[in-house]
């Protein structure tokens, strides 16, 4: 099996690639027949589907693993362990799964990218729901202890309330370019006429 | 008549300009009787065959390998062939004999589904389909087959990749029945219930002299899915549906009415009782997974219930209201639906209040006048084809003859070419 174009994405940080790589990998070497179970790097597999915030692919992907291979294989359960969290939105879950098994070499770099990443989406999460939550909460979602994720929320805006321990929720005001093409215009215009005539 | 060893000699010289091919193309069929007789030596003469030079002469000597009965060691090796050839083979050279490439297609899915290993089959299928398609428009024999593979072998992204074009040229209605079925789950996999819902719908509402089986598992699917992505679900049918899905239908799938009726009624606890004692009916329907998200869907439409009456609502009520055991629990069902965008609201922890609000959409940006325009674009595109396709219809002679006779006073002096009345 040439494993190439996936470690080439793992080397150059592509993780967002990772899945649909692994995807197109797994189907060829099914169709030559090459028995590829036993050497498939599920993990990772699965850790790139989570990337992509597809955890639909990635609970199918589960299903398909022989059961010998998620009986062996630690790391590809502890991989679905994170999956799991994220199916039943278990939000401050997540990290544990994350934190609670030390990871290849090889999956480290991608679990702390996840990580990251999965941080960041709490934190868009948070600051379109919330106009107010408690610092113990924000910690839950952030992953962080509760001065860390003070800190880390404040730097963004929020304001904290020492006494009821509470934050308040700083919306950022969405800045979007705005500059239309005069192309649209006109084709629009030719739309509203067509229907007019 | 020619030995099959003068056949392979015919085939090498024969493959390369169109013209050689077309008259290798009539020795073949000439020859298709005898090979048929002498199946049994034709596979270790393929290796004579390349693939990506020899497709029509290959696939000539291929199908007849693949009929009667196979055992699983004779799938073993015929499996990686034909898997091979579908990777390699030229797609001009298959177009002169598509019927022999579905049947080489259809046997190797049966053949990989005998071997227990779908997933072997799923990218050949899918080539297959590419290579065979006039042009993504039209359906072919293998798409069903296809999605079929994806579902078992859980490659249900892969699926996506054929589902994605729009269809408007069917041949066989039960391909179409099949590939909108299969579509239709693949779909309900990916959580995308909205394009679920479409396909579905259109098993159910095709043209059909009887009821079949797959419409039937269709509008069970449909009803479902149904609630789950709207929150309630009509027995009313298009008037376009087949008078016999609108008769039969809801008769095959009366626990699923019932459901729905129970689902209107707004309460939880009813609806968990009634799928309690109808458990095993969907159950054995392979869809009981599905019932359990219609379950959970009724909290987010009774919340979403709510957005429509109150502007800022506690989170206790909230729970109260909607039967949930704790203000903490109603606060994590808000905050996932808000999460999907299913609602629009704030959640002010400190008060304990939820806020709903409007839709923040403004139609102003540019990616929604992009959207937007590539929407008017589609529909232009499909009303310019239901033209055509309407005064194609109304030249069909099959078509204007029916209508002819059951028009009262047709008559061949009304200078009309088109009938009037169109009786649908």
């Amino acid at each position: 099996m040439d494993f190439s174009p996936l470690t080439d994405a793992m080397a150059s940080k592509l993780y967002d690639k990772i899945a649909d790589i692994c995807d197109q990998l797994m189907l060829q070497v099914a169709a030559e027949g090459v028995a590829f179970e036993d050497e498939w790097p599920y993990a990772i597999h699965l850790l790139g589907h989570l990337y992509v915030n597809d955890s639909n692919s990635a609970r199918f992907l589960w299903k398909s693993i022989p059961s010998a291979i998620k009986e062996n294989q630690p790391q590809v359960v502890a991989a679905w362990n994170i999956g799991q969290r994220l199916w039943t939105r278990d939000y401050a879950g997540v990290y544990e799964a994350i934190r609670g098994f030390e990871w290849s070499e090889e999956a480290q770099p991608l679990v702390a990218a996840f990580s990251e990443l999965y941080t960041k989406r709490m934190f868009q999460l948070l600051l379109s729901a919330y106009s107010t939550i408690s610092i113990q909460d924000t910690a839950l979602f952030l992953g962080m202890n509760e001065d860390d994720a003070t800190n880390y929320v404040q730097q963004l805006g929020w304001l904290a309330d020492p006494a009821s321990r509470m934050l308040t929720v700083k919306k950022q005001p969405i800045v979007t370019e705005q500059k239309l093409d005069p192309g649209k215009l006109q084709r629009l215009t030719e739309y509203v006429f067509h229907l007019e005539h | 008549m020619q030995s099959v060893e003068n056949l392979v000699t015919q085939i090498q010289g024969l493959s390369s300009s169109a013209s050689d091919i077309s008259v290798l193309h009539n020795l073949l069929k000439a020859a298709d009787d005898s090979l048929r007789s002498e199946s049994a030596r034709l596979l270790p003469l393929l290796d004579q065959l390349e693939p990506s030079k020899h497709s029509l002469g290959y696939l000539y000597f291929l199908e007849p390998c693949t009929y009667g009965s196979i055992t699983k060691e004779r799938a073993s090796t015929l499996v990686p062939t034909i898997a091979r050839f579908i990777t390699s083979c030229v797609a001009e050279q298959i177009h002169l004999a598509p019927e022999k490439f579905i049947t080489v297609c259809k046997r190797f899915k049966e053949q990989v589904m005998l071997l227990e290993a779908p997933i072997r089959g799923v990218g050949p299928m899918l080539t297959a389909i590419h290579k065979i398609q006039a042009s993504t428009e039209h359906l072919t024999a293998l798409h069903p087959e296809f999605l079929q593979l994806c579902l078992l072998a859980k490659c249900y992204k892969t699926g996506l990749s054929v589902l994605e074009d729009d269809i408007y040229e069917v041949n066989q209605p039960r391909d179409f029945f099949l590939y909108c079925y299969y579509g239709g789950m693949i779909f309900i996999g990916q959580k995308r219930f909205q394009k679920a819902l479409e396909l579905l719908h259109n098993v159910v509402t095709a043209p059909m002299s009887t009821i079949n089986a797959i419409a039937c598992e269709a509008y069970k699917k449909y009803i479902l899915v149904s609630l789950i992505h709207h929150g309630q679900f009509s027995t009313n049918l298009p008037k376009y549906t087949s008078s016999a899905a609108q008769r039969n239908l809801k008769n095959f799938c009366q626990p699923y009415i019932e459901l729905a009726n129970s689902y209107n009624t707004g309460k939880v606890t009813e609806l968990e009782t009634y799928v309690q004692t109808n458990r095993e009916k969907f159950e054995s329907d392979n869809n009981l997974g599905l019932v359990k998200q219609v379950i959970s869907s009724m909290y987010k439409r009774n919340i979403q219930r709510l957005t429509q009456t109150y502007l800022t609502l506690s989170l206790q009520d909230i729970a109260n209201t909607v039967q949930l055991n704790s203000s903490k629990e109603a606060e994590m069902h808000v905050l996932q639906m808000i999460q999907d965008g299913e609602i629009y609201a704030t959640i002010n922890q400190k008060d304990g209040m939820v806020r709903f609000l409007e839709d923040p959409e403004q139609y102003k940006t540019c990616e929604m006048i992009e959207h937007i325009d590539s929407s008017i674009q589609r529909i232009m595109a499909l009303s310019k084809k239901l033209t055509t396709m309407d005064e194609l219809l109304s030249c069909d002679p099959l078509y204007l003859a029916k209508a002819g006779r059951e028009r009262q006073r047709f008559d061949f002096d009304d200078f009309d070419p088109v009938p009037q009345k169109f009786n649908i």
